[in-house]
């Protein structure tokens, strides 16, 4: 009798479990869609345009055990005026055969239009949905978003998924833009001692080599005669190709309204102070003959020091960034690498970098006002009650922030060649 | 024409069947026959006339008269008529209430010849001949086995003297036969002599030879076993790298000498129990005195002492019959084939069981993690053997839950899969027209199904087995789009895993847990699993064997007991033995083993 108790007991298990369950949330694979990328403008006929980059994976994967995919016929596009994203999403099912599951969506792009309207409705309805990854980038695009989504045609991958994650990550050894997670980008939207910002991209404007112009370029309010590398926002760089994407600069923002944009160089600044500075290459010109250049290799060495003091009522910000270099280039032929010189070219480094750091935060703090840099962030434990903290108010406070800026540059490696000697000409 | 009319008349028309007469096994009459059998012990102790009332009684009953009763008296009949002459009816019918050796040759050659049904049983040999002692011919009989024993030592060493020497004169005062005979006319190293005639019988039934001389009540018993059997090989299931190559073979005693060829000590015990009430089976309880916990032994004999049935054939049905659980999935005795593995677990403090005929020692207690180790991990150095044991506990966990963790990852949690790899299954499965647990119920039954007939089938095509297992069920699976191919590296590295788990018997555990798996990932997903691994330690933690909990030392954990068990410490740390053990002696090596050491800082 004992034994039949315990044999029913087990029916009775499997049979709830099964039968209560009923494989309740079980999907296959392939009965899915993934959308990549989503974009979001303003919609003309509704509310919003939302525009969805679907994965076909046949394409990508081969399908068949192989013959290998093709990026271009790895997506399909899709478009549609909606009042909400997920009204959007029920509506693209009724002509798409695949339920859309958003989990493996990468790339999250709003035009700059809305951005500047504002994106904390959508932002909120993204992030209460666990569909969408917390580590989706947030892009901001220049142009309708529609139209950059289109204009995505890896080349060296056939998987666009993979092409948003090695794109988006490059400001690892560029530095012209940065690391804008969902779950980051929607937190400093939030918060009162850090501000967003999003990555910048826009689709190139240049046909051919011959439209070139760097009319655009921000070289001139810099005081340059001509411009680095770093003197470009997205579509603006003089580039042509197939691929037809840019991504470089910021899209800052305030709160959830976009104020502004950051070139590529003020980038770089922006990434050092807040920590995100990995490595880049670096030019600047020769501090003996400005006509030539010197390129460096420069890496972060140190975690940047930064540290808020307030005097009377005004907020002073205190940096200091660790850095050190290795060099890649030298024009002119001047022997750097000697033990004389060597402190002479990170003396210049600095001064560089440090003229750059001052103008991108005096742009932060009077042109924006806002801290994206995390210098509210430092402040904050200087408090003893969250209350304390809100009634400060920093944000309002640190738009009249004074700033002292420290750089330290250190030159470690001359590459292979360890004395530079100049090219001799015969006569 | 008409001939031909009638062929197709024939053809064409029904005609009765001609009645054959076929053999049917009939029910009553096997049901009969055993209750027998069951009748026959209590009858023989109640003697041969009141075994003919009841078979009387039970003829009444049945109506049906039972072959083995009448096969016993013609048996009795024809030695009646054989023997002859001094034999009346009176003295056949003493024979089968006979119990002690008699004084009458002719009485017990009455009784071995019933005993053993001659002469329908054809391989019972029965020598009789005259010996003499101080000059007096007595005759003597001699029965044995062929084929159990070994004919040339049985010449040599117990006809040839008995029949030769006793015409020697022999100078001793003794005049008592059966001393005479023991000392000076038995020249066998293995000589006993029995008074029970039953156990007379155990020992021919066992390759024994049996001596009965006229005029006295004894009897004598020489083993001259000498039946065939395997020779010392490697040990199939358990290969090392390293170690000895030596494995058991199906004979007790050169089991026994195996495990005491390594141990040589004088304190390991080899006690003898047999098993079952009819084979009689010889087993041998291994033990070492002043280690192994004296309640640990009692309760293992205990348990063998306690095991009531006929035949019992392999360590593998005796394992069944002394287990704590027996719905418990995973086994809890070890099972090994290998004498070294024996004898370092018999000087942890625990007990074996050698069985005759089974090439398998049992090992108890054994926890669960015992079942992880291989003989090897104490034979290499601790850094190759942890690194062994974490590819081992890995794979067992691949072979366990990789399939059931494919089908939560694929139907409950798509956003665990990298992109490309999500693309890449997508893209396979496109074309396959079942959800992913029926896919993967395919593959693994197929693969089992490999697995199954992998063993059965006869070695000359074995090769067609690899064909038909690797290119059919593989390739041409995956072409005809009925599963991905990705199931197929899943179920592969599968497969591979519970290879990797070194006792047999856990990795049949794990490959019927691993379809509870499946089942549990299709209903819940991860949450499943979740619960399938809770209510697996519950079941396992709450298990015991032979008064050891099963998960010990991790569930119970005990005192310094894991210098051995998950990872292994190099071999001068595992100074003591398992606390789970509660051995005599506790501690197995010096603090200081590595005593040279010490030495070289004093210089």
């Amino acid at each position: 009798m004992k034994k039949y108790k315990f044999i029913s007991f087990i029916i009775a298990i499997v049979l709830q479990g099964t039968m209560l369950t009923g494989c309740y949330d079980a999907r296959e694979i392939d009965d899915m869609a993934y959308p990549i990328a989503l974009g979001f403008d303003k919609g003309e006929s509704n509310e919003l345009r939302m525009t969805l980059q679907i994965a076909v994976p046949v394409n990508i994967a081969g399908g068949e055990g192989g013959g290998g995919g093709d990026g271009e016929k790895g997506v399909t596009v899709v478009t549609v005026d909606t009042p909400s994203i997920y009204s959007g999403l029920s509506m693209l099912n009724t002509f798409l055969s695949k339920q859309i599951n958003l989990s493996h969506l990468k790339a999250i792009v709003f035009s700059k239009e809305i951005a500047m309207e504002g994106v904390s409705k959508y932002l909120h309805a993204m992030i209460r949905n666990r569909e969408f990854r917390p580590n989706a980038r947030v892009i901001v695009s220049r142009c309708p978003a529609e139209e950059f989504i289109s204009a995505v045609k890896p080349k060296l991958e056939t998987n666009p998924a993979k092409y948003y994650e090695l794109l988006l990550s490059a400001y690892k050894y560029t530095g012209f833009s940065t690391d804008t997670q969902l779950i980051g980008f929607y937190h400093k939207t939030e918060s009162d001692s850090i501000q967003a910002v999003a990555v910048l991209a826009d689709v190139s404007e240049y046909e051919s080599s011959d439209e070139f112009s760097i009319d655009s370029s921000t070289y001139k309010q810099k005081g340059r005669s001509y411009p680095l590398e770093g003197d470009f926002k997205a579509g603006d760089l003089p580039k042509t190709g197939e691929l037809n994407i840019e991504v470089m600069g910021l899209a800052v923002f305030n709160g959830g309204k976009m104020v502004g944009e950051l070139d590529g160089e003020e980038t770089t600044y922006h990434l050092m102070l807040e920590g995100k500075f990995k490595s880049m290459l670096f030019t600047m010109p020769d501090p003996m003959d400005s006509e030539n250049f010197i390129v460096l290799n420069i890496m972060k060495s140190r975690k940047t020091k930064k540290k808020v003091e307030m005097h009377g009522d005004k907020p002073k910000l205190y940096a200091k960034v660790f850095l050190e270099g290795d060099i890649l280039s030298i024009q002119k032929g001047t022997n750097y690498e000697n033990e004389k010189n060597t402190p002479m070219l990170e003396e210049a480094t600095e001064i560089f970098i440090k003229e750059g750091v001052i103008k991108y935060l005096d742009k932060s703090i009077n042109v924006f006002g806002t801290d994206t840099n995390g210098f509210g962030k430092q402040y904050k434990s200087k408090f003893l009650t969250w209350n304390d903290w809100e009634q400060f108010d920093w944000l309002t406070k640190y738009k009249q922030s004074n700033y002292e800026i420290d750089i330290d540059v250190n030159i470690r490696r001359p590459g292979l060649i360890t004395k530079t000697v100049p090219e001799v000409i015969g006569n | 024409m008409a001939d031909f009319k009638s062929k197709l008349k024939g053809l064409f028309f029904f005609k009765e069947p001609e009645k054959i007469e076929k053999f049917i096994l009939k029910e009553n009459e096997s049901r009969n026959s055993s209750s027998e059998n069951k009748e026959k012990d209590s009858e023989e102790r109640e003697g041969r006339t009141s075994r003919d009332n009841n078979n009387k009684e039970s003829s009444k009953k049945r109506g049906v008269k039972t072959p083995i009763a009448r096969i016993k008296q013609v048996g009795a009949k024809d030695e009646e008529k054989s023997e002859g002459s001094d034999e009346d009816d009176k003295g056949s019918k003493d024979i089968s209430g006979m119990t002690k050796v008699s004084k009458k040759l002719s009485d017990n050659l009455a009784y071995i010849k019933e005993k053993y049904t001659i002469p329908v049983n054809s391989d019972i040999v029965i020598r009789e001949f005259n010996i003499t002692v101080k000059g007096k011919t007595i005759p003597t009989f001699i029965v044995f086995i062929d084929g159990m024993t070994d004919t040339k030592v049985l010449d040599l060493a117990i006809l040839q003297p008995l029949m030769l020497l006793s015409n020697m004169e022999i100078k001793d005062d003794d005049n008592e036969v059966g001393n005479i005979i023991r000392d000076h006319l038995l020249p066998h190293n293995q000589i006993q002599i029995v008074t029970e005639l039953s156990d007379v019988v155990d020992d021919i039934n066992f390759g024994g030879c049996g001596v009965f001389v006229d005029g006295i009540d004894k009897a004598f018993t020489a083993d001259v076993k000498g039946w065939k059997s395997r020779s010392i090989e490697r040990p199939n299931t358990e290969m090392v790298i390293r170690g000895p190559q030596e494995g058991f073979n199906e004979i007790l005693r050169t089991n026994t000498g195996l495990i005491r060829k390594i141990l040589k000590d004088e304190d390991l015990i080899a006690e003898n129990i047999s098993v079952g009430r009819r084979s009689k089976t010889p087993c041998s309880l291994m033990y070492i005195k002043d280690i192994a916990n004296e309640s640990l032994v009692n309760e293992v004999r205990r348990r063998l002492e306690g095991i009531k049935i006929d035949y019992l054939f392999d360590s593998g049905e005796l394992e069944q019959l002394i287990e704590d659980n027996p719905y418990l999935a995973a086994p809890q005795i070890l099972a090994t084939e290998r004498p070294d593995r024996v004898a370092s677990m018999l000087t942890e403090g625990k007990v074996a069981i050698v069985v005759q005929g089974s090439p398998f020692v049992l090992v108890m207690p054994t926890t669960h993690i015992d079942l992880f180790h291989t003989p090897e991990d104490s034979y290499l150095r601790f850094p190759y053997a942890n690194m062994l044991r974490i590819i081992r506990i890995s794979a067992i966990a691949m072979s366990l839950l990789l399939p059931g963790f494919y089908i939560a990852i694929t139907t409950f949690h798509q956003e665990m899969i990298p992109t490309d790899l999500l693309f890449a299954i997508e893209a396979s499965r496109e074309k396959v027209p079942f959800p992913s647990l029926v896919e993967i119920l395919i593959m693994e039954f197929a693969f089992e199904f490999i697995r199954e007939a992998g063993v059965r089938i006869p070695g000359p095509l074995g090769s067609t087995l690899g064909i038909i297992g690797g290119l059919i069920l593989g390739q041409a699976a995956v072409a005809a789009n009925i599963v991905s191919p990705i199931l197929i590296i899943i179920v592969a590295v599968t497969g591979i895993g519970s290879f990797a788990v070194p006792n047999f018997s856990l990795g049949y555990a794990y490959r019927i847990i691993k379809f509870v798996y499946i089942f549990l990932a299709a209903t819940a997903g991860f949450l499943g699993i979740a619960i399938g691994l809770f209510l697996q330690g519950l079941w396992l933690t709450s298990s015991k064997s032979f008064g050891i909990p099963f998960m010990a030392p991790i569930a119970p954990v005990t005192n310094g007991g894991l210098t051995d068990q998950i990872l292994r410490t190099p071999i001068w740390k595992q100074e003591k033995r398992p606390d789970f053990l509660n051995a005599k002696n506790n501690r197995k090596q010096e603090h200081f083993s590595r005593k040279w050491v010490q030495d070289d800082k004093k210089k």
